[in-house]
């Protein structure tokens, strides 16, 4: 049931002539509750200001993930959403494919659960919501299991990946909204260090990375409040370094959520 | 009144709730005795509540003094303790429910009509699972059995249709609802959804479907149970006022209201809480739209024609404190115009607005954003702007 009002993100963005790089926004019917499809939108702007052909592919359950993607992005969605997302992309086998050629992944919130090895879903509170633990993707080396309160609210964390950095740019700010727990096994890396929320399960780390798969709880979208971030999955893409894109409104923007999040949680 | 001063919320709200703090049972016994409609819904909730009040209003003629309304929308138990309160004498009671309050207000109030309008994904952070809500009211319907309301259901939305499997008797409306972002899965077996023309939605896995409708919206016309039809000429913009009022006719006849009178009532509404209602803010004419959710940015958005638009977007809890909701609000539509980016969370819609290639100003100080205007602009707000500037417009 793909909508005609939904903010429809597809389509190409930036020069014909460029060097064609293709996004794929993956399952935006079970995965597109957060707004993570603005994840998409910034990828292919940011590729199009900068003179490539982006292409922007938006795949909905039933149809094949295509294998010309250079990068693949899961969102957020709730329980039954995120079963129905894992049974699909098991099936069509494509995620795989393309992590084994070298394609970036980015993983939001359920869409991180998704690409772990397992994660627990149900709601106790209901007569048959017990507890159901799902194979995922075992794309990244995580386990998730239901937290003792759920993680909802402004998360700050320093990116490992910029560490040594003196500047702002190591911050990734986003908003966090899960329930479930996330705990990394001996092949994932920490994307994070937290400084204000939850992030994995309140042991200090945020997010997961091995590889070109990269998973992460905050919303935001955490791509439009992290530029930096957004634009090393496009250099980790493309295996190019890419030229600065000064936006005053992006930097003012992180100044205002940095300010917030310090001074509230 | 020393809350309208401080502008923290609304005086009535306050009364209510110091008055439930006394007494938690109030609202049931504050509801004893009378007749109630009540509506709820993600979207449209006061001006649907505002139509049934204005047709009931018209029926009652002289008698309207036995009508209480929670007419300024606050909807929580508070706020609907306190209008009744306010007309003990009144047997007829039209309330706005929030969606939260639905199953305690089938409980203790006994409504004779419940009316569903949509259910969308609004305020995230705190209402993570829409479903939660609606078996929340399955599960008030069925304690309810037969002495339960008759259900004004919108046909076209799945978690509705199943929601209100339990209740004792249904009145579908076609209420032509094009939003369907949240409605990917079977809330009764979780199978895909699918949508065919002609016959609606259907689950792939079980029985669950799009029902018959008893009243249809066709263009800017309502064909009720009988085959008639009736253009109700709305003085409130918008093809989802029309499937408000076809829900709203629908209510109107089962409390024994003719459809003319019902229509001729509905006619009345023009600013209902100050939804699409036009002030005078900093000097310049401004119409007031409120959207709360990506459902309801669809809606608003396409209404806002005006040269220069103002967007005011807060994350107060009323306005949920995630605006991820932006990236899905396809203002790629306003490119071209003149847009002002105002209110506490602007500069996240800067950013959006960047993004989706319009140009634009942040300006993030409602009164300010509003100056200079020469010609009437559109403004578009969340919920707690939108408040804000009623009280700057006085409306």
């Amino acid at each position: 049931m793909v909508d005609a009002l939904l903010a429809d993100v597809s389509g190409e963005y930036g020069p014909v002539d460029g060097p064609r790089v293709e996004i794929v926004l993956v399952y935006q019917s079970l995965l597109g509750i957060y707004g993570d499809r603005g994840n998409a939108t910034v990828l292919a702007r940011r590729l199009a200001w900068r003179g490539f052909d982006a292409v922007l592919t938006v795949v909905e359950p039933g149809e094949p993930l295509p294998d010309t993607g250079q990068v693949y992005l899961l969102g957020g969605g709730e329980d039954a959403a995120q079963i129905s997302a894992v049974r699909a992309l098991q099936a069509d086998g494509g995620l795989h494919r393309a992590v084994d050629r070298g394609a970036v992944v980015f993983a939001v919130c359920a869409g991180y659960q998704i690409a772990g090895r397992t994660f627990t879903v149900g709601d106790p509170t209901v007569p048959g919501g017990e507890d159901q633990v799902i194979e995922g993707l075992g794309l990244l080396d995580v386990t998730t299991t239901r937290g003792p309160r759920r993680a909802v609210g402004e998360i700050l964390s320093r990116w490992r990946g910029r560490s040594g950095d003196s500047d702002d740019s190591a911050l990734l700010t986003g908003f966090e909204n899960h329930g479930g727990w996330t705990r990394l096994g001996p092949d994932a890396e920490p994307l994070a260090d937290v400084e204000v929320g939850v992030g994995n399960c309140a042991d200090g780390t945020e997010g997961a990375v091995n590889g070109t798969v990269i998973g992460t709880y905050p919303h935001g979208p955490v791509l439009a409040r992290n530029p930096a971030l957004a634009d090393h999955l496009l250099e980790l893409a493309l295996g190019e370094e890419l030229a600065p894109l000064p936006r005053p409104e992006i930097d003012a923007l992180r100044t205002q959520r940095l300010a917030a999040v310090r001074g509230t949680r | 009144m020393a809350s309208r001063v401080s502008g923290r919320g609304s005086g009535t709200s306050i009364r209510g709730s110091v008055m439930l703090r006394l007494d938690p049972a109030a609202l049931g016994e504050l509801v004893a005795g009378r007749r109630v409609a009540m509506v709820s819904g993600t979207n449209g909730k006061t001006t649907t509540t505002h139509f049934i009040a204005a047709a009931v209003r018209q029926a009652l003629g002289a008698d309207t003094h036995r009508l209480v309304h929670n007419a300024d929308g606050a909807n929580l138990h508070a706020g609907i303790a306190s209008a009744l309160s306010e007309h003990p004498r009144a047997d007829l009671a039209v309330l706005e429910t929030d969606e939260r309050v639905v199953a305690d207000l089938v409980r203790l109030g006994r409504p004779e009509v419940l009316v569903l309008l949509n259910f969308s994904r609004d305020q995230l952070d705190r209402n993570h699972e829409i479903k939660g809500l609606g078996r929340s009211w399955r599960d008030a319907l069925a304690a309810a059995g037969d002495d339960g309301p008759v259900v004004v259901a919108n046909a076209d939305e799945p978690l509705i249709v199943w929601a209100v499997k339990t209740a004792r008797r249904v009145v579908w409306v076609d209420t032509a609802t094009t939003w369907t972002q949240d409605a990917a899965l079977c809330p009764q077996c979780g199978s895909p959804l699918v949508r065919e023309d002609g016959t609606g939605w259907r689950c792939t896995g079980c029985d669950l479907a799009q029902p018959e409708a008893a009243y249809r919206v066709v263009g800017d016309t309502i064909v009720r149970p009988d085959g008639s039809s009736v253009t109700p000429e709305l003085n409130v913009p918008g093809g989802f006022n029309v499937s408000n009022a076809a829900c709203a006719l629908a209510a109107a006849e089962l409390l024994g209201i003719g459809p003319e009178t019902a229509v001729a009532g509905m006619r009345t509404v023009s600013a209902p809480a100050g939804r699409f209602g036009t002030a005078t803010i900093s000097g310049s004419t401004a119409r007031l739209l409120l959207a709360k959710n990506p459902a309801g940015w669809a809606e608003a958005l396409p209404l806002a024609t005006s040269a220069t638009v103002v967007l005011a977007i807060d994350s107060a809890a009323a306005d949920g404190r995630d605006v991820s909701w932006l990236w899905d609000v396809e203002y790629e539509q306003l490119a071209g115009r003149t847009v002002v980016a105002t209110g506490p969370r602007a500069q996240d819609l800067a950013v959006r607005l960047a993004y989706a290639g319009v140009e634009h100003r942040v300006v993030p100080d409602l009164a300010e954003a509003l100056r200079g205007h020469t010609e009437p602009v559109d403004v578009v707000a969340t919920y707690t702007p939108f408040q804000r500037l009623r009280k700057l417009g006085g409306i």
